[in-house]
């Protein structure tokens, strides 16, 4: 017990600093291949990690897209990056546009970014500028998208 | 001794930590979940043998230029948490490992890798912790890419089953076309998966009672998906070669049978409108690393991934009647050959500024999925099958959603949701009766100023069968975006056993920041089936505490 106590102490103790975006492959919402670095390179943009089945992960999406309009004019930029796997892929396109949401849509469906970012439970938003990830925040609240539009004019 | 030289693999892997931090070429993952159970008379005392329990994960990722390097430790003090499967109980252990090497062309892995061969019918390996899932292939995989239409993956490996790996090798090979055009998208595939398992059969009195047994297994797979516009269909089959039945664990050496899985998806969605419905057969498709471990209740040693295709329910009494898909073939107790059935769901944008859309519009969301055991003639005194192609025998689920959500002002969300449900207990989980239930539940999100917020739900479910009526509430309160509390009951008052009125009630807060997330609760725990991912365990009843920790660097 008390080596597992030490393990969490020194893991958490390390001082961290920014982390660089894996540039995986990952699939368009048709399920064709696509490099994430194409979607990320030379700019800012909000990164957001969801599933159709996950209540907080839709809410925080549908609170961003009623104001996406305003936003974009400022510069914001979204990717949601579906975490379906099989079960619930197919309901990934049917609910982005039931939604009529105005997202660029990644699917990963064996979470393979997942496992690379180390973060296990969704709704899972970072902040990517030039590659770096400068910003992360996980769960989600009403109105905690509100921080998340804040930190990206801060950091943009 | 062996948590000594653990310590020092942790301390050197820090240390070079810090030594790389400048470059930050280092990840690491850290998951932690303990609890404590208590004696309870309403789940009953605990007569396990170690109150406390933790699963602990540290995960550390290297890359180096081309190369990457990972090690996930594991330690499950003093024991792995209640209903994880026992060959997890280990204090400290390395869980998984690899080395890789990428280039534009060719990536290489050796270790612990996970793959998916297309909707993963034929072959996944992945890690969930909630379920205790980590079927994760130990050996080698090459993946080359010849040019950006095209893909072959070629891999070999054994199953991680706890801390060892599977008796059975599998050998994969996995190829993606890319065929689309501008005005159409294309993609096909196919895959072959074969299972070598040279297992002494449990009859071994004469050479006859072994006839049908042959150590290797396989499985081939072709797949299609076209998208144009607005609509888009999918396609995938599967056949397998003669796979032994498996009894209680026992392989039946004289017995063995083809299996075969058939999924067809298809699509039409537009701005504010979408439709999607599946169709799946399966027959005798489930395969494991070892034959024996079929049907196992721990979900160790699965090569494919045959999902419940229904809808993962948001609340928790709609999570009390929960199908899972019934792929296996079994004469004893039950005769069983597969599953058939469907799934259809709707996204419905009622448009802003009409009598139903209100300011904002209105979302309405539609789920209707029919299951049903694979119609077949059963000899089961011979066990001999015929089995029919598109006939629906017994209904084992039926489930309709209805969910409306609709944002009221700035600063209020409702959320409506209405379901029916018949879920056939008997066959599905091999005991006894059949429920229908109607389940209704309203959510109500608020937010205040400067991001406080609440969110609040009701929930009631009306049966005549099983364990009769339910109601639930749960109550979130938010004083900033990382600082949480809450508090919920599930009460059965509708028992037709009084004994068993119980409450299961749950509270706790979580505190988040930077993405890491630190959780504390004290409730009980509902005896019955926990899913992620329409792949359930079960589990049993009990009351504690628990903490939780993620952290990722």
């Amino acid at each position: 017990m008390k080596k597992i106590v030490i393990l969490i102490l020194l893991t958490t103790s390390i001082t961290f600093g920014q982390k660089k975006l894996p540039n995986l492959k990952l699939q368009d919402i048709n399920g064709k291949p696509e490099s994430l670095y194409n979607f990320t390179k030379n700019k800012t943009l909000v990164l957001s990690f969801w599933a159709t089945w996950c209540g907080p992960c839709v809410n925080e999406l549908d609170a961003i897209a009623d104001q996406y309009e305003d936003l974009q004019d400022n510069g914001f930029e979204l990717i949601a990056i579906s975490m379906d796997d099989s079960r619930t892929k197919s309901r990934v396109k049917a609910l982005v546009n039931g939604k009529d949401w105005p997202y660029t849509i990644l699917l990963d469906p064996n979470q393979s970014l997942k496992r690379h970012l180390n973060f296990a439970n969704i709704p899972y938003v970072l902040i990517v500028k030039n590659g770096e990830i400068v910003y992360t925040h996980s769960g989600y609240n009403p109105g905690s998208e509100e921080e998340i539009i804040e930190k990206f004019k801060q950091l943009k | 001794m062996h948590f000594k030289k653990y310590i020092f693999t942790i301390l050197f892997l820090v240390s070079f930590y810090v030594y790389s931090q400048s470059s930050q070429k280092l990840n690491i993952g850290l998951e932690t979940i303990m609890q404590y159970y208590v004696d309870d008379p309403v789940t009953g005392n605990f007569n396990g043998t170690n109150r406390f329990r933790s699963n602990n994960y540290f995960k550390f990722d290297y890359n180096v230029s081309k190369f990457s390097f990972g090690l996930q430790l594991e330690s499950y003090y003093s024991q792995a948490l209640l209903n994880y499967s026992p060959h997890l109980d280990k204090k400290i252990g390395i869980g998984t490992y690899y080395a890789a090497y990428k280039n534009k062309k060719l990536a290489v892995t050796l270790g612990y890798y996970y793959e998916q061969f297309g909707s993963g019918l034929i072959l996944r390996s992945w890690e969930d912790r909630q379920l205790g899932i980590n079927n994760a292939l130990r050996g080698i995989r090459l993946k080359y890419y010849p040019t950006n239409k095209l893909n072959f993956t070629i891999l070999y490996g054994q199953q991680r089953v706890g801390f060892k790996v599977s008796e059975g090798q599998i050998f994969g090979f996995d190829t993606n076309f890319d065929a689309s055009s501008e005005q159409i998208s294309l993609l096909m595939g196919l895959s072959y998966v074969g299972r070598y398992q040279n297992f002494k059969p449990l009859y071994t009195i004469d050479a006859d009672h072994n006839r049908d047994f042959n150590p290797l297994t396989s499985a081939i797979s072709g797949r299609i998906n076209i998208a144009q516009g607005h609509i888009y269909a999918n396609l995938e089959g599967v056949w397998k070669s003669k796979d032994n039945l498996v009894e209680l664990g026992n392989i039946i050496g004289n017995k063995a049978f083809y299996g075969n899985a058939l999924q067809l998806e298809a699509g039409y969605s537009k701005k504010g409108f979408g439709f999607t419905t599946t169709f799946r057969r399966l027959e005798n498709m489930t395969f494991y690393a070892d034959r024996q471990a079929n049907g196992n209740t721990y979900n160790e040693l699965i090569i494919n991934y045959l999902p419940a295709l229904t809808r993962q329910q948001d609340y928790s009494l709609a999570n009390i009647y929960v199908y899972s898909a019934q792929a296996k073939l079994s004469f004893n107790p039950l005769n069983k050959a597969g599953e058939i059935g469907y799934q259809t769901d709707i996204y419905y944008k009622i448009p802003k500024k009409t009598f139903l859309g209100g300011k904002y519009g209105t979302m309405v969301a539609l789920n209707i999925s029919n299951w049903y055991g694979l119609a077949a003639d059963f000899l089961t005194p011979y066990k001999r099958i015929n089995t029919k192609f598109l006939t629906f025998g017994k209904a084992y689920f039926k489930d309709f959603t209805l969910e409306v959500r609709k944002k009221l002002n700035k600063n209020n969300k409702m959320i409506y949701t209405f379901i029916h449900s018949y879920y056939n207990k008997a066959m599905v989980e091999e005991t006894q009766g059949e429920v229908k239930s109607n389940v209704v539940a309203a959510e109500w999100s608020h937010k205040f100023t400067g991001y406080k917020s609440m969110r609040a739900e009701l929930q009631h479910l009306w049966t005549k069968e099983d364990k009769g009526n339910w109601a639930a509430a749960l109550a979130e309160f938010n004083f900033n975006t990382h600082l949480g509390i809450f508090m919920g009951d599930m009460y059965n008052y509708g028992n037709p056993d009084e004994n068993h009125q119980n409450h299961y009630y749950n509270f706790g807060g979580s505190y988040t920041k930077n993405g890491n997330r630190y959780a504390v609760s004290y409730g009980r725990q509902r005896e019955g089936l926990l899913c992620v991912g329409g792949v359930c365990r079960v589990v049993s009843a009990a009351t504690g505490f628990t903490f939780s920790a993620n952290i990722s660097f």
